[in-house]
């Protein structure tokens, strides 16, 4: 019943996108460490805009919070900008207490936070 | 003088889970399950959910240190509109209740002033009604109640 989180990336004109799936859990260390390197070093010009994709993500624990601070600090320090989308209104609520979304601009989905980061011709690539 | 009379409590589920990481995920389908049909919001039934898997993963790191052997109790009891969940670990003269453990500080955290973990706890007491914590010997218990109706601080918005 437990999925193992895995990750993708891609590079968009100014943003890099993770898209992760299953379950961010401790577990998801390794991998969302290796995704974010991938993103800000893969391809193209050094992206400015993070974007965390969880509409793949069915769990998302305490040790999976503690993981994309980590990840949101490391930005920081890079002066980039981290951005989320596809939560589910629960953990939505979870990115609102725990006060991620004073940090992480949080949209409804991929198109509409590439369409508003980047424009509709980078909207047009992601797809 | 008026008569207050309050609910029996009647018992839903009761189980054990071997304290291996990961199998707070078997305990939150199954708290899940055993409140089915009482009418609990989805929202609520989100935010028991997770309270309920992270107090799971604490008895089995923190009370049971992770010892298969070692399991961990949960009860899940229903008195009118209240439903409570008791978690249970042998963790309780071992590792008793820290004093006052840091609230976690965002700001904090992002600046190295602190560890980026320690959200438990503090998850856990803002998901449910109410939290509480008894130990008894070597028992460790943490209490989540939950009401099935809707509390203040409710519904997504």
């Amino acid at each position: 019943m437990t999925s193992m989180c895995e990750a993708t990336t891609r590079a968009l004109p100014g943003a890099a996108v993770i898209e992760l799936s299953g379950e961010v859990d401790g577990s998801a260390a390794d991998v969302l460490t290796k995704a974010y390197q991938s993103a800000v070093q893969g391809g193209g010009a050094d992206p400015g805009t993070v974007v965390l994709d969880f509409a793949a993500v069915d769990y998302i624990n305490s040790t999976g919070i503690a993981l994309i601070v980590s990840v949101l600090a490391r930005a920081r320090a890079e002066r980039r900008k981290v951005v989320a989308c596809g939560l589910s209104p629960h953990y939505r609520e979870i990115f609102d207490i725990t006060r991620l979304s004073d940090f992480i601009e949080l949209f409804p989905d991929l198109d509409r936070a590439v369409s508003q980061l980047t424009g509709p011709a980078a909207l047009k690539a992601a797809r | 003088m008026t008569q207050v009379t309050r609910p029996t409590p009647r018992r839903l589920d009761a189980f054990t889970l071997p304290s291996e990481p990961g199998n707070e995920r078997l305990a939150l389908a199954r708290v899940a399950k055993s409140v089915a049909g009482l009418d609990l919001p989805e929202a609520r039934l989100e935010r028991l959910k997770t309270a309920v898997a992270e107090a799971t993963m604490n008895a089995i790191e923190h009370g049971n240190q992770n010892r298969a052997e070692i399991p961990v109790e949960v009860e899940v009891t229903q008195a009118g509109n209240v439903i409570v969940v008791a978690i249970t670990d042998q963790g309780g003269e071992a590792n008793p209740e820290p004093g006052n453990p840091e609230e976690p500080d965002l700001l904090r955290k992002l600046d190295g002033g602190q560890s980026p973990r320690g959200w438990g706890l503090f998850l856990i007491r803002n998901m449910v009604d109410a939290m509480d914590v008894t130990i008894n010997g070597q028992r460790h218990t943490i209490s989540l109640t939950m009401r099935t109706g809707g509390a203040a601080h409710d519904e997504h918005v």
